[in-house]
């Protein structure tokens, strides 16, 4: 396992793609959050609450729901990514246990994805606070409030990563697998997020946008009202269920398909 | 070295296999919904021979070494390398070098850290990747990517790559395909170079001539099934021999021989060429009908005769 695990490290430092998923999610995350904060305590019809109140902050703070998807893409092109490039054949000539080379892409996804989540969440943090800050506003929200928000975009990014090889394993088309992440973000989970709000947290990026305090979208739709969050730990169970579902069914499925 | 070269020969500590024989191929069947790839196919490698594996294109010779390599499932038999399924190899696995398509390469990885990964997949310290750059003339390559390689250097990437582990035995699918023609007598020259330290190789390719020169042995497969086994010489046995004659008076020479039951070509309008008899009946014939012969001579049929005339059969696509 170390191996497979290092290989796949070494995988992810030697090729663009990690890096510019990190790139592109703290783009994206830093002009979300740039336009929460500017524009917050301003508008007329649809007021933005202010960043001197605790929602106005928060929608600031957690503008990392794009990152939470670019983390799922990331995972599914770590693992569809071989089919594409054909490298798959090599990797398993190398490491002849399939099962074993999904688990330790699935832990480098998560690994990545953590990073996407984190490099997010701090851009994300810096932008809010430091507009806060300029406009001479107190903190309106606690540390550990502030500090759990960044801890579930790292978590929430993690899982759904490892969730993303699961579906990159099981779809193989890498194109294909993250039009799916998206069309999944954006369609699925917006649908039923609408239509059945007692449902809508235990969909995966509804639950780790929760995680991170995603209300907004922060370059996502934004999350239904009237859903509720689970609490942290549930929701992390849940999303970590997800991955092992989705790999187990790949690990039962495609994973075990000829190389040819 | 990380994780330590294998200090016995895997042989002594494997399963054995057949006497000799490090690739064993047992009536291994392989079928793609109606058409079966490789139909009871069986075949042995003997160690420190290099052993050509041939077919026209569509034969059944890429499934069969991935299916022993396991990565095709094959429908029934098995094949085994020292006795074991390639799965099952474990540590041992560093000491078979594949080479399989020259296409397995994320483009923007460069040749080093291509090489590097493998190394890290496998446990083989990364000081090996610049070793085999030296040894497949890459080392001035190390930094480029792999999209901006030719099809010949992606083929010696790939070799590089077989050659990490310092294998005892190589298994090349094609490794031929894209080389130029200082390319194709640099890779005769690696063949031959691991078939003197003692290393077994099995090499495909659907060009004779591409292996016929390194190769002792051949192994001829057609629709998935097995047409010949055996020395390279072999081969060229099963090539028609024929005779080619000169003479002045060659209608009627023709003429005779056919009638008695030779196969005629008209070579020139003074050459023929005879088969399905010797120079001693086509000469004595001559002689009876009291036609001049300038020239006689036997010619041996070419490798590429007896490889067509073993694969005659309905070609496939690709």
């Amino acid at each position: 396992m170390n191996a497979a695990l290092r290989a796949e490290f070494l995988k992810l430092r030697t090729t663009k793609t990690a890096a510019g998923l990190v790139g592109l999610a703290v783009a994206v995350t830093a002009l979300m959050a740039t336009l929460e904060a500017a524009t917050a305590g301003t508008g007329r019809g649809m007021a933005i609450p202010s960043l001197a109140t605790p929602a106005g902050l928060r929608d600031a703070l957690a503008s990392t729901g794009f990152a939470l998807i670019a983390a799922a893409v990331l995972g599914t092109v770590i693992t569809a990514g071989e089919f594409r490039h054909k490298t798959a054949t090599g990797t398993y000539l190398d490491q002849s246990d399939r099962t074993r080379v999904l688990a330790a892409k699935a832990i480098a996804a998560a690994a990545a994805g953590a990073l996407v989540g984190l490099t997010a969440a701090a851009t994300a943090t810096g932008i809010g606070l430091g507009f806060a800050a300029a406009r001479g506003y107190p903190l309106a929200l606690s540390a550990a409030i502030i500090a759990r928000y960044g801890a579930g975009a790292v978590l929430g990014a993690g899982l759904l990563a490892a969730a993303g090889a699961g579906a990159g394993s099981l779809i193989r088309h890498q194109v294909g697998a993250i039009i799916a992440v998206f069309a999944w973000g954006f369609a699925v989970e917006l649908i039923v997020g609408g239509t059945a709000t007692a449902v809508a947290p235990y969909l995966p990026y509804t639950a780790a946008a929760l995680m991170a305090g995603v209300t907004s979208g922060g370059g996502m739709p934004p999350i239904a009202r009237g859903v509720t969050a689970l609490p942290f730990s549930a929701a992390a169970a849940v999303l970590a269920g997800v991955a092992i579902l989705l790999a187990a069914v790949a690990a039962a499925t495609t994973v075990r398909r000829d190389i040819i | 070295m990380r994780g330590g070269a294998p200090a016995a020969a895997p042989r002594a500590r494997l399963n054995g296999g057949g006497a000799g024989a490090v690739i064993e191929v047992r009536q291994l069947t392989k079928r793609f919904g109606a058409v079966a790839a490789v139909d009871r196919l069986s075949f042995q490698v003997k160690a420190g021979t290099v052993t050509g594996f041939l077919g026209p294109n569509g034969a059944g010779k890429t499934t069969t070494l991935r299916m022993l390599l396991g990565l095709v499932r094959p429908d029934s038999g098995q094949a085994t390398i020292w006795g074991n399924r390639y799965a099952d190899l474990g540590v041992w696995r560093r000491k078979v070098g594949v080479v399989l398509e020259a296409s397995g390469f994320h483009p923007g990885r460069t040749v080093r850290d291509h090489l590097r990964v493998r190394c890290a997949a496998t446990g083989i310290a990364f000081s090996r990747a610049d070793a085999v750059l030296e040894v497949t003339g890459l080392d001035g390559l190390a930094g480029r990517r792999a999209a901006a390689l030719s099809l010949g250097e992606r083929q010696r990437l790939g070799l590089a790559a077989a050659l990490l582990g310092n294998p005892e035995v190589l298994i090349l699918d094609e490794p031929g395909n894209g080389l130029d023609p200082a390319g194709v007598a640099w890779l005769r020259g690696l063949l031959r170079q691991l078939a003197n330290e003692g290393r077994t190789v099995l090499v495909s390719s659907h060009l004779l001539a591409e292996v016929a020169q390194t190769a002792d042995q051949v192994i001829v497969i057609d629709h998935g099934r097995l047409s010949l086994s055996g020395p390279v010489s072999q081969l060229t046995t099963a090539a028609e021999q024929a005779v080619v004659v000169r003479t002045p008076r060659a209608a009627e020479l023709r003429a005779a021989l056919a009638a008695a039951g030779a196969a005629v070509r008209e070579l020139a309008e003074d050459r023929l060429e005879i088969t399905r008899a010797d120079t001693e009946q086509v000469a004595t014939l001559a002689a009876a009908r009291g036609l001049p012969i300038f020239e006689i001579t036997k010619e041996a049929g070419s490798l590429e005769d007896a490889f067509l005339t073993l694969t005659a059969g309905e070609r496939r696509p690709g």
